[in-house]
């Protein structure tokens, strides 16, 4: 029993120094730390980042911290100028950041571009069926006028050959009857 | 060449109906335009602008068809010739389609681009009096007797003359202006063919339509001399 107590707290102990180590230990149980006989919990109490925390060696670009709790507050001017000396003294960081900046930018247009044309997609969408009633709605009503007028215009054949046909027939009867008389 | 008429012009409209639908779609640029920012002009119209070329051509030969029916009036008052009642009746049975065509297409392209199906401005109200005159015409020579036509007269006089307050006030409120800074002046190059062809088919298009009525409407008048015959031999009671 207690063999296996030796073990398991050997197993923890080991596994909170490997947590220390990584740089995470300050999730692992700090029982464990006290328990392992003083592991070291160097690195996990918010020390800086790796590279950012050891002054720049002379001549080297001053690299602006990248973790934000530990980077300095600097205005927009300051840190304007911060960059462009980093990029004055080092052309290659200078051609890195105006890469980067025209990928961005192109990037930008691209977005801009395309957004362009979805409004306009949408905007052709959006009128399409108001075009589509519109010239609906004119042949309907150009169609029924001429459906009346042809209708109309058959009934009035059809009547004048009918009353033609009477009027001759009585025409007809009246002179047989004249003759007759 | 009376019985070609109405063939020749309706197939030079039909002709000129189909290539307008083919140049209007897929010709005639879409109308649209960017403000100073690069974005799109909160005015440009894109597809509905579409609806302009057949609303104007229609609207165009409404006014013809007005004036043929109130001068046709007029001369028939003063001859009391028939010839000229038939072609003011059948114009103004034309006026009442196109005058329909007009104030439904208009009103489609109104929501399309403003958002709004009607509005109580004075051109848009004018248009629908005139509109209501011209039914008014057709209700009265259906319905008001033997002196219908001279009463129907006097309203397509009045009709005519209402036209040129309706011009005055177009672009006077938010329908478009018309006339040397119209629509119709300033369109882009690609846009005017378009337009015209329409606009003249529209015209042989109404044309066949007033020849088809006069044709229909002397028929109308021949039934009615051929029945008071009737009346008068007794063959017809």
């Amino acid at each position: 029993m207690m063999k296996m107590i030796a073990l398991w707290v050997v197993l923890v102990a080991s596994a909170g120094a490997a947590f220390a180590q990584t740089g995470s230990g300050s999730a692992a149980p700090s029982g464990a730390a006290a328990g392992s006989g003083g592991a070291p919990a160097a690195g996990s109490g918010g020390a800086p980042a790796a590279g950012s925390g050891g002054a720049p060696a002379a001549g080297e670009p001053q690299v602006p911290p990248t973790s934000p709790l530990a980077a300095p507050i600097l205005s927009t001017a300051d840190a304007r100028k911060l960059c462009a000396t980093a990029m004055n003294a080092d052309p290659k960081f200078a051609a890195e950041i105006s890469r980067i900046a025209d990928e961005r930018a192109a990037q930008q247009r691209d977005r801009d571009t395309v957004a362009a044309h979805t409004d306009a997609d949408y905007h052709v969408k959006k009128n399409e069926r108001h075009v589509i009633y519109a010239y609906a709605a004119m042949w309907i009503i150009s169609a029924l006028f001429v459906m009346f007028l042809w209708r109309r215009q058959q009934v009035l054949k059809l009547e004048i050959a009918n009353l033609r046909r009477d009027l001759e027939a009585a025409a007809n009867d009246s002179s047989a009857a004249k003759e007759r008389a | 060449m009376k019985k070609l008429a109405v063939p020749l012009f309706a197939t030079l409209a039909a002709i000129g109906l189909a290539a307008s639908v083919y140049v209007v779609f897929f010709v005639a640029p879409l109308e649209y335009s960017f403000n100073e920012a690069g974005k799109f002009n909160g005015s440009s119209l894109f597809l509905n602008q579409k609806i302009m070329y057949f609303h104007v051509g229609h609207a165009f030969w409404l006014i013809l068809a007005v004036v043929v029916s109130g001068a046709g009036s007029l001369m028939f008052l003063r001859t009391r010739d028939p010839k000229w009642d038939d072609l003011a009746s059948s114009s103004t049975d034309v006026a009442v389609v196109f005058g329909a065509v007009v104030l439904v297409t208009g009103s489609i392209w109104a929501k399309a681009a403003w958002d709004v199906w009607w509005q109580w401005e004075p051109r848009l109200t004018l248009s629908l009096l005139l509109w209501l005159v011209l039914v008014g015409y057709v209700l009265v020579r259906r319905f008001a007797g033997a002196s219908g036509d001279r009463i129907a007269s006097g309203m397509a006089i009045f009709g005519m003359i209402s036209l040129p307050f309706l011009y005055k006030m177009v672009g006077q409120d938010s329908h478009p202006a018309a006339g040397g800074n119209g629509v119709v002046a300033t369109l882009p190059p690609g846009e005017r063919g378009p337009f015209w062809l329409t606009v003249a088919s529209f015209l042989c298009w109404y044309i066949a339509l007033v020849i088809s009525r006069v044709q229909s409407t002397r028929a109308e008048r021949e039934v009615r001399e051929l029945r008071e015959r009737g009346l008068d031999l007794g063959v017809l009671q």
